[in-house]
């Protein structure tokens, strides 16, 4: 299985804009979206906007970045 | 955790045992227009001057208990009924992965089930979310109360609300959106707040979290910070130093599509 992003803006209703589509073999598995100034320490932080089939998880953590959520995403569809 | 948590019940239960070593006692005639227990059951029932001196005496072993502290968990058996006079309380359930799930405030007035003894288990666990002024009635003190047909009648119509309330927060969490979610818990605390007097017209002191406040409306923290600067940025609420202030009323109640009817607090619900 590999993993491949596209980077993508996010009308998430709020300032979170920048944003990752994550497919695996093609398919859409999850949408990461990088937090904002107004998460305040969770900033700059990415969080699991939407995951789908085994990667939806409505208490996934916040990732430090990209690689690491790419990581939890792996281990999802194991 | 769990060590710390039967640590914090300890704690609890000592201090319900020792009555009177952190009690805190008021004069009954000022308490009489500021104890909220009182002031939520004669909204429902009209008491008689007896009821009223008993109910006020039911507040007189009240313990300070500090924020996050369980007062009962799942599992455990009843211990009596908590009635929360200052702070919030909440009930909540957990899930194996420790994902909590609020499934009620107990605000100043309000109170576990009264019928609860008839249950060996607790199904759910209450603890407090800020520091809390509690008061544990014990199992012979209920049944002189419900002995008392007004007293009774309050508590009964004060469970039905509670019911009520349940259900509200049933669609909230089922059929509303994440910023409408936030709304109506916003404007239903106005009201409920309001009723015990604890709120300066439009403001009133929210001793909770984002953590709590997203466990309530079963949201992630991120989407309830979104959700928090929406209702900012539309103008309809400030946030600052755990008050809210309601700058929009109307407009809040409209987004909610808030109908007070479900807390049967009779005229006041209108206004």
């Amino acid at each position: 299985m590999s993993l491949r992003l596209q980077p993508v803006q996010v009308a998430t209703g709020s300032d979170d804009a920048e944003s990752q589509l994550v497919f695996a073999d093609g398919f859409l598995v999850a949408v990461l979206v990088c937090l904002s100034e107004q998460h305040e320490a969770d900033a700059g932080k990415w969080f699991l906007e939407a995951g789908f089939g085994r990667v939806d998880d409505l208490n996934a953590p916040l990732f430090a970045d990209v690689d690491e959520a790419q990581g939890w995403i792996e281990q999802q569809l194991l | 955790m769990a060590i710390l948590a039967r640590h914090v019940i300890a704690t609890m239960r000592r201090l319900v045992r020792e009555k009177g070593a952190r009690g805190i006692m008021t004069d009954s005639t000022s308490e009489a227009s500021g104890n909220p227990f009182l002031r939520k059951l004669e909204r429902f029932v009209p008491l008689s001057d007896e009821d009223r001196v008993v109910l006020l005496k039911v507040s007189e072993n009240a313990q300070a208990v500090p924020a996050r502290t369980d007062l009962v968990q799942e599992g455990d058996p009843p211990a009596g009924v908590f009635l929360i006079l200052e702070g919030f309380a909440c009930r909540y359930k957990l899930r194996a992965n420790g994902a909590r799930q609020i499934m009620a405030y107990l605000v100043p007035g309000d109170a576990g089930d009264f019928d609860v003894a008839l249950l060996d288990a607790m199904d759910h666990s209450i603890s407090t979310l800020s520091d809390c002024t509690v008061v544990r009635i014990a199992p012979e003190t209920i049944r002189d109360l419900l002995a008392r047909p007004a007293v009774a009648a309050a508590l009964r119509k004060s469970t039905l609300v509670d019911e009520a309330t349940l259900r509200e927060w049933l669609l909230n969490v089922g059929r509303r959106t994440a910023v409408e979610r936030l709304a109506h818990l916003f404007c239903e605390l106005h009201l409920r707040l309001s009723a015990v007097g604890r709120t300066d017209e439009y403001r009133f002191k929210l001793p909770l979290t984002q953590p709590d406040l997203a466990d309530t409306t079963g949201m992630t923290s991120v989407h309830l910070n979104r959700s928090l600067m929406e209702l900012r940025r539309q103008g309809l609420i400030e946030l600052q130093q755990r008050h809210l202030t309601i700058l929009d009323l109307p407009r809040l109640r409209e987004l909610a599509e808030f109908k007070a009817g479900y807390l049967h607090l009779g005229d006041q619900a209108a206004a």
